[in-house]
């Protein structure tokens, strides 16, 4: 039985699939972050049933394993709903949630570390709920929280190669294929792993630099 | 006029404040004086607005603190300057100041801009408008929080044991600046331990012990001895606090003795 060696399509396929990961991940890292700080601000005003219900569920899907949660979105959802969901949606769905949950918990840590002086001194000063999280908190919370979130996109990243288990065609789905058309396993899953290495490593640069300008404003805060 | 009317404030079992009620008409430098743990912090706390009340009613040219939409009003209208500054650390000094202006009062960015170098100037801080709060000595920051205060333009000031964590020399670069602001009319609510200083600028001065108001004199008459001083409990405090306070030319201690 004959295999096919590498062609240029092949690079395409892994350039696509690269892309895919990318985009997945920079599309629910953006919703998750949004959604977690969200749930965290809530938290933070100790809004009564919202709150406690929002924890609940964040600390459900920060305790339990994205695989499973994919399957319960990608095969539970639809059995109950009686209705299939895209490979891409469920991915998507399942991957902003769990995000979701762990942002809150890095923006819950840093939304407390914000002084309770000052938030008083705001409160005083008659400025509103909203005034406060965007000049008070929200400028400080991120000063805290930066290098976790930070360690979180890199780790978050790496979770998309999951979802290639549902079909969707990311770039560790690309890797399969090709590995299965040539058969040269080494070679293609040292290619994937390299192609992760570097986007991940990108990533690490970029959120140092972002890491170091936020710190560098934030110098007289003493962090 | 800030008007307090048998205010209760309670944590827990412990009650603070057991039905203090109080005025403070403009124009008037009312102190309120008391050992630590008296409740003359909650007692500011509750006018505005930072605590709720437990009991009684507190209002500010007649809006009621406890009624939230009221509460934003009076907020505009009085402004507190803190015993631990409360500074924002990551805001420049100029937008410490300008912010709650700004944001609250909605005045025009350049107008208050300039309403905050003024008075930075005035208080000998020209040149710290573009320093963090953490650039600053304890003395230099305090004083940004009267600016910050009185950016406001508020009809009261509300300060709170503002000189408590200052060394004497950095007391005494506050002082002046509240002495001054007093000879010009601001209606002040000062909280303090500075009995001479309070004895200079005050127009009224009460004596909060155990969360109740025991007097509410002129201050000539809190300083005389058929007025305040025939309280045991301020004898007791201001020999304490003052030992060499003065009443009509001779020590306080004189006077006790």
């Amino acid at each position: 039985m004959r295999h096919a060696g590498f062609t240029w399509h092949d690079g395409a396929l892994l350039a696509q699939g690269l892309g895919v990961s990318l985009g997945l991940f920079a599309g629910t890292f953006l919703i998750g972050l949004i959604l977690g700080s969200g749930a965290a601000v809530v938290r933070h005003f100790r809004v009564p049933a919202l709150g406690t219900l929002l924890h609940t569920g964040l600390e459900l899907l920060r305790n339990s394993p994205v695989l499973v949660q994919l399957f319960l979105v990608f095969f539970g959802v639809p059995a109950l709903i009686h209705q299939p969901l895209t490979p891409v949606f469920a991915a998507g769905l399942t991957l902003s949630a769990n995000t979701a949950a762990f942002v809150y918990f890095i923006a819950v840590a840093g939304l407390d570390a914000v002084g309770r002086d000052q938030v008083e001194a705001a409160r005083a000063f008659g400025l509103s709920r909203i005034q406060l999280v965007r000049h008070i908190l929200g400028p400080q919370a991120l000063t805290f929280a930066v290098a976790p979130l930070v360690g979180l996109a890199v780790n978050q990243l790496q979770v998309t190669s999951l979802v290639s288990v549902i079909g969707v065609v990311d770039l560790t789905k690309a890797g399969d294929i090709l590995n299965l058309r040539t058969l040269r396993p080494f070679a293609v899953w040292a290619m994937v792993g390299v192609l992760y290495f570097a986007a991940a490593k990108t990533l690490t640069l970029l959120g140092n630099r972002w890491e170091r300008r936020l710190r560098a404003h934030a110098a007289p805060l003493g962090l | 006029m800030i008007a307090v009317e048998g205010v209760v404030k309670r944590f827990g079992a412990h009650t603070v404040l057991g039905g203090v009620s109080l005025t403070v008409a403009p124009g008037e430098v009312v102190t309120i004086l008391g050992s630590s743990g008296s409740g003359k912090s909650t007692l500011i706390r509750c006018i505005n607005g930072l605590e709720t009340l437990d009991g009684g009613r507190v209002t500010v040219d007649g809006l009621d603190v406890a009624d939230p939409r009221q509460l934003a009003q009076a907020r505009r209208l009085s402004a507190t300057v803190f015993q631990l500054f409360n500074l924002y650390p990551h805001m420049t000094v100029l937008r410490n100041i300008t912010l709650a202006p700004e944001l609250v009062l909605r005045r025009p960015k350049n107008e208050v801009e300039a309403q905050a170098r003024a008075l930075l100037a005035s208080v000998g801080l020209a040149g710290k408008a573009d320093s963090y709060p953490g650039q600053l000595s304890g003395g230099q920051r305090q004083r940004v929080g009267i600016c910050r205060a009185l950016a406001m333009n508020p009809r009261y000031l509300l300060l709170d044991e503002v000189t408590s964590a200052l060394d004497p020399e950095m007391t005494a670069e506050v002082l002046a600046i509240l002495a001054r602001l007093a000879t010009q009319g601001t209606t002040m609510l000062f909280v303090t331990h500075e009995v001479e200083f309070a004895r200079r600028i005050s127009t009224r001065i009460v004596f909060l012990d155990q969360g109740r108001l025991i007097v509410d004199l002129p201050t000539d008459q809190f300083f005389a001895a058929d007025g305040g001083l025939a309280h045991p409990r301020i004898r007791q405090f201001l020999s304490k606090m003052a030992p060499s306070s003065t009443v009509a030319g001779a020590p306080v201690s004189e006077i006790l003795a």
